[in-house]
C-alpha cells in the first residue's frame, strides 16, 4: 500500500502496483463551451477561454469558478463551442472580412443592425435572428464583442457584419454566434460577482515582508 | 508552477521531419513568427511544432495538477485559519492553471481524455520536483516560494512564445503567480526570522529541497538541431542554463539576507562573468527519479488516479450522450 505523509492518502488504501488504468470513453470530460466576460459595467464582453461541461448551466458554474474567481467581472456569457462560426485567420495588418466569398451586389444582404423597428419585426417574422459578432484585433489577444446583427444564417451574419463593422481594421479573425445560443448572466443576479474583492488573503499586496526583513537584518548584523 | 520537464526529452533522433513539410507553407509560417505574429489553432503548422508544443503544454498542465498535491497535503494542517485559507486558494489556483493549460493543449488536437490517461499510466511526464515529499510545513513553504519563483522565470519567458492559446493561458497564470510568490516569501520569512526551532525547521527544509531546485530547469541544453529550430519557432524561449542563472541571481541573495544558508559550498556568483557557479547537480539521480524511481512517484500517480476513478460515476451521471465533441477554439 502507498505510504504517505498525509494520513488522508493512507486512508484511501491505494495499491503500490495497480493494474493499467482503463481507457476513458468518449466525452468522459464532456463537450466544450466558450466563455466571455465583462470587466466592468458598459465594457464590451471579451473572450476568456473554454470550459468542459455537460450542459450550459454547469458550464456557467464552471466558468464563474474558473474565470471570475480571481478576476472581478460584472457579467459572463457561455456558449457551446460548436455554435460559433469562425472565419479564416489573417495577418495582424489585414481584415478577415476580405476572405469572405464576394456576393453579387443584388444578393448582398440588407444591412441588418439588430433593432426593434417595424422593418426588423417583419424580418424576425420571416425567420431572421440576432447574431453576436466578435473581432480578434491582433493574434494572441482575445476576441471582443463589437455588436449584434440580424441575419438568416451564420454565413449571412458574417456578410452583414462585414457591411456594418468591416471598416474596423485590422481584424485578424471574426466569430459569429446566434444570440439565442448564449447563456447570459442576468442583471438582477449581479450580486454573484461581488465576493471576489473581499478575499484579501489571496492578493499579493496583502503580504508585506520587507519590514520584517529589515528588522531582522538590523537585529542580526552578522547573519547575512 | 512548472518545471522544464518538457525540455529534457526532446526527440533524440536528428530527424526533424521538416523535409516532408510543404516548403511554401513552412516559409509563410516562419515569416509570420519572424514578424512577431502569433500562431492560432486554425493555422497551418509543421508537425514538429504541433508535437513539441502539445508535449510541452500537456506536461505543464500535469505539473500544475500534480504540483498541487504536496502543498494540498498541508491545507488542513497549516498553522492558523488565515494560512489555511491562503494555502487552499493557492492550491485552487494551481488546479485552475491545469484546466487552462489542458484546454490550450487541446486546441492542438490531443483530447483531454487522452492527456489524463497518459498522466496516470505514466506515459506523460510532469515536473520532477513533485516526486519529492513535503514532510513539514516548512517544506510546503519552500515550494510556495522557490518552486513558484522558478516557475515564474519559465512562464514569463514562455508567455512571449509564438502560440496564441498558450500565451493567453500564461498571461492569466502569471497574474495569479504574483500572489503565490509573495505568499511563499512571507511564509519563509516568518519561519526564518522566528524562534530558533522555526529557523532550524526552515533551514532543514531548504537543505532537503535545494538539490531538487537546482535540477528544476533541467540539464544544460545541448544545442541540437531541434533546440535551434524550436528557438527559431519561439517554442523554447530561453535555454535551461539561462533560466537557472536568472533564478539564482534573483533568489539566492533573498535567501541569504534572512540568515539562511544553502548546502553548496561552491555556490557563488562570478562577478566578472555575471554567471553563477555551483556544484553540478546529480543528473543520474534526476534521471532515475523522473523515470519513476523517486520517493513519491507512485503516490502522486495513485492519488491522481484515485481522484479520476472516484469521480467517474459523477461524470457518467452528468453525461449528455448526444453532445458532439468540438475542440476549444482558442
Amino acid at each position: 500500500m502507498i505510504n504517505s505523509h498525509d494520513p488522508r492518502m493512507n486512508r484511501l488504501g491505494l495499491p503500490d502496483a495497480p493494474e493499467a488504468p482503463a481507457a476513458k470513453g468518449a466525452l468522459d470530460q464532456f463537450g466544450t463551451y466558450e466563455v466571455f466576460h465583462q470587466k466592468k459595467e458598459g465594457a464590451p464582453f471579451v473572450y476568456v477561454g473554454p470550459v468542459h461541461a455537460p450542459e450550459a448551466d454547469v458550464a456557467f458554474l464552471f466558468a464563474k469558478e474558473q474565470y471570475s474567481r480571481r478576476f472581478a467581472c460584472t457579467g459572463m456569457w457561455v456558449v457551446p463551442t460548436a455554435a460559433i462560426t469562425v472565419t479564416a485567420y489573417v495577418g495582424d495588418q489585414e481584415s478577415a472580412y476580405d476572405t469572405l466569398p464576394l456576393l453579387p451586389k443584388s444578393s448582398a444582404p440588407a444591412a441588418g443592425l439588430a433593432d426593434d423597428t417595424a422593418a426588423a419585426e417583419a424580418a424576425y417574422a420571416a425567420g431572421e435572428e440576432d447574431y453576436d459578432i466578435f473581432h480578434l484585433k491582433k493574434r494572441g489577444k482575445a476576441h471582443q464583442h463589437v455588436g449584434k446583427v440580424r441575419a438568416s444564417s451564420p454565413a449571412d451574419a458574417l456578410q452583414v457584419a462585414k457591411g456594418v463593422f468591416g471598416e474596423l481594421r485590422p481584424v485578424a479573425n471574426v466569430w459569429a454566434v446566434r444570440a439565442a445560443d448564449f447563456l447570459r448572466s442576468e442583471d438582477e443576479d449581479r450580486d454573484i460577482w461581488t465576493t471576489t474583492p473581499e478575499k484579501k488573503y489571496r492578493d499579493a499586496i496583502s503580504y508585506k515582508v520587507q519590514d520584517r526583513i529589515e528588522k531582522f537584518k538590523a537585529e542580526n548584523p552578522q547573519s547575512h | 508552477m512548472y518545471g522544464s520537464a518538457s525540455t529534457h526529452d526532446l526527440p533524440t533522433s536528428a530527424a526533424t521531419g521538416l523535409e516532408n513539410e510543404d516548403p511554401i507553407l513552412l516559409a509563410e509560417f516562419e515569416a509570420r513568427i519572424g514578424r512577431g505574429e502569433k500562431i492560432e489553432p486554425g493555422d497551418w503548422m509543421p508537425a514538429l511544432y504541433r508535437k513539441q508544443l502539445t508535449r510541452m503544454i500537456e506536461q505543464h498542465a500535469h505539473s500544475e495538477i500534480i504540483g498541487s498535491l504536496p502543498e494540498g497535503t498541508w491545507i488542513t494542517r497549516a498553522p492558523g485559519f488565515r494560512r489555511k485559507m491562503a494555502q487552499m486558494a493557492k492550491v485552487q489556483d494551481e488546479v485552475g492553471h491545469a484546466q487552462l493549460l489542458y484546454s490550450a493543449a487541446e486546441t492542438l488536437g490531443k483530447t483531454r481524455e487522452q492527456m489524463l490517461i497518459d498522466l496516470i499510466n505514466g506515459k506523460s511526464k510532469y515536473s520532477n520536483v513533485f516526486n519529492y515529499p513535503t514532510p513539514t510545513w516548512a517544506d510546503s513553504n519552500v515550494i510556495s516560494w522557490l518552486i513558484d519563483a522558478g516557475a515564474i522565470v519559465n512562464q514569463l519567458a514562455n508567455a512571449k512564445g509564438s502560440y496564441g492559446p498558450y500565451c493567453r493561458a500564461l498571461d492569466r497564470i502569471c497574474a495569479e503567480e504574483a500572489f503565490h510568490l509573495k505568499y511563499g516569501h512571507d511564509a519563509v520569512v516568518h519561519m526564518a526570522t522566528g524562534t530558533p526551532i522555526q529557523r532550524k525547521m526552515m533551514q532543514e527544509a531548504l537543505n532537503r529541497w535545494w538539490p531538487a531546485i537546482m535540477t528544476f530547469f533541467g540539464p544544460s541544453d545541448k544545442m541540437s538541431v531541434h533546440t535551434e529550430i524550436l528557438m527559431r519557432w519561439k517554442v523554447k524561449m530561453a535555454s535551461n542554463d539561462e533560466c537557472r542563472n536568472q533564478f539564482l541571481d534573483m533568489y539566492v541573495p533573498k535567501i541569504w539576507e534572512i540568515g539562511l544558508t544553502l548546502p553548496d559550498a561552491n555556490l557563488r556568483k562570478n562577478e566578472e562573468t555575471g554567471v553563477w557557479e555551483f556544484t553540478e547537480p546529480d543528473w543520474e539521480d534526476f534521471k532515475r527519479v523522473i523515470n519513476g524511481d523517486g520517493p513519491c512517484n507512485a503516490e502522486r500517480i495513485a492519488v491522481r488516479r484515485a481522484a479520476e476513478e472516484n469521480g467517474a460515476w459523477v461524470r457518467r451521471a452528468l453525461l449528455t450522450p448526444k453532445t458532439q465533441y468540438v475542440r476549444p477554439l482558442a
